[in-house]
């Protein structure tokens, strides 16, 4: 588990812990992952850190790890999807169309700074 | 317990919320071909939410407009009549919804996303087959699933027990809804829609997403929004409520000739303006 700022959070992070806002209302739960808009949202509601699922190097939280992971957690997750469809043809080429768009996602610098 | 049958959720449609009035009574405008884009401004502008919101949607990059909209009476006579229906008609649904029970927030807002990727999914592809009423397939997409929301707030205990087995069986919820009811959301779906005398073609998309060969007339926009879903779900975009995609009606997608090679520009596009529009039409609950 990794704690990160909320500047550098990025879409495809996943929460380790469940984020409460200042009331303790339950605003994302843990083993959510993170879009641009819940970061807005997090935001938006004044949260300074998270929780994140991912390995840290001493204290040091190492962003690549977190998103190393997610990038596996993609994969991972639209087989997981896809399990019982993949024998058609044409699902196969939206599972891997749409894998290379979420890694494009994760990877593109425009997508992880927007804040509006 | 004895899952409650079609027929007591019919009955207790009567219980269900109505639309609200202003978008009711620009319904009957759009209908009503000696009306004017004065008339229905007038109407709008009574309703100052409802103003505030189209202009924001119109001036969002989602139209693309090069210059800003600043009155409504300018929206309506750029966007048309019917669009604005069924803008109006878009963001005014999930308000009904909103604060109901004991509903998650995160939830909520996960099925909203889910709705409106699958909104932008339809209008995306609708689009890339130059189908002259892309409003429509987004009003379409945008209902596809709201039996879900029927059930979760008209039969929490069904709702319950089909998300437990969701869960433990990593199921569809549909295959779950027909083995905890013997109905699924469409159905659902389909009484509301009545209920609120929505078009004939929006009622049919809603019963057949899961089937769309079976949609008649409106087979085409059916497989549309059939195939909107599945995309939506593939990127990740909002939680229908399961983790797994639908199969693909073969017919269906047979009947779109949509070229395979095409697929990643679409999702590439609809990536796109989901990011433009969810920050525009935001659920608030």
């Amino acid at each position: 588990m990794i704690h990160l700022k909320i500047d550098a959070l990025k879409p495809g992070m996943v929460l380790a812990r469940s984020v409460y806002n200042q009331q303790d209302l339950l605003l994302l739960e843990k083993g959510t992952a993170l879009t641009k808009k819940r970061i807005w949202m997090l935001k938006t509601w004044g949260i300074d850190q998270v929780s994140l699922k991912g390995r840290g190097q001493n204290d040091e939280p190492s962003v690549y790890e977190a998103e190393f992971e997610t990038r596996e957690s993609i994969e991972r997750e639209l087989q997981a999807k896809f399990a019982d469809v993949i024998d058609d043809p044409i699902m196969q080429k939206i599972m891997k169309a749409a894998g290379r768009q979420l890694q494009k996602s994760l990877t593109d610098p425009d997508k992880q700074n927007e804040t509006t | 317990m004895k899952p409650p049958d079609i027929d007591r959720v019919i009955s207790r449609v009567e219980d269900l919320p109505t639309l609200p009035r202003t978008v009711l009574r620009i319904t009957e405008l759009v209908n009503d071909p000696t009306s004017s884009a004065r008339d229905l401004a007038r109407i709008i502008t009574d309703d100052q939410v409802l103003a505030a919101r189209l202009l924001k949607l119109v001036n969002s990059s989602f139209y693309g407009f090069p210059q800003k909209i600043s009155t409504i009476t300018g929206a309506i006579v750029l966007l048309g009549f019917d669009a604005i229906r069924n803008l109006l008609l878009t963001t005014s649904v999930f308000d009904l919804f909103s604060n109901r029970k004991k509903i998650s927030l995160i939830r909520q807002e996960q099925f909203w996303d889910h709705s409106l990727g699958c909104a932008v999914a339809a209008k995306v592809i609708g689009n890339h087959l130059r189908y002259d009423k892309v409003e429509e397939l987004f009003v379409a997409g945008l209902l596809h699933d709201i039996g879900k929301i029927v059930e979760m707030i008209f039969l929490p205990q069904a709702f319950k027990d089909i998300n437990h087995l969701v869960k433990n069986k990593n199921i569809l919820m549909i295959a779950a809804e027909e083995k905890v009811l013997g109905y699924g959301h469409p159905e659902v779906g389909k009484l509301l829609a009545e209920r609120w005398n929505l078009p004939p073609k929006l009622i049919t998309v809603i019963l057949h997403h899961h089937q769309p060969s079976a949609a008649g007339r409106f087979a085409f926009e059916a497989a549309i929004v059939h195939l909107a879903d599945i995309l939506s779900r593939s990127l990740n975009i909002g939680y229908a409520g399961d983790n797994k995609i639908p199969a693909l009606d073969k017919p269906a997608w047979d009947s779109l000739r949509i070229r395979p090679q095409a697929i990643e520009s679409l999702l590439a596009a609809i990536s796109k303006e989901f990011d433009d529009i969810s920050l525009f039409i935001t659920y608030t609950p």
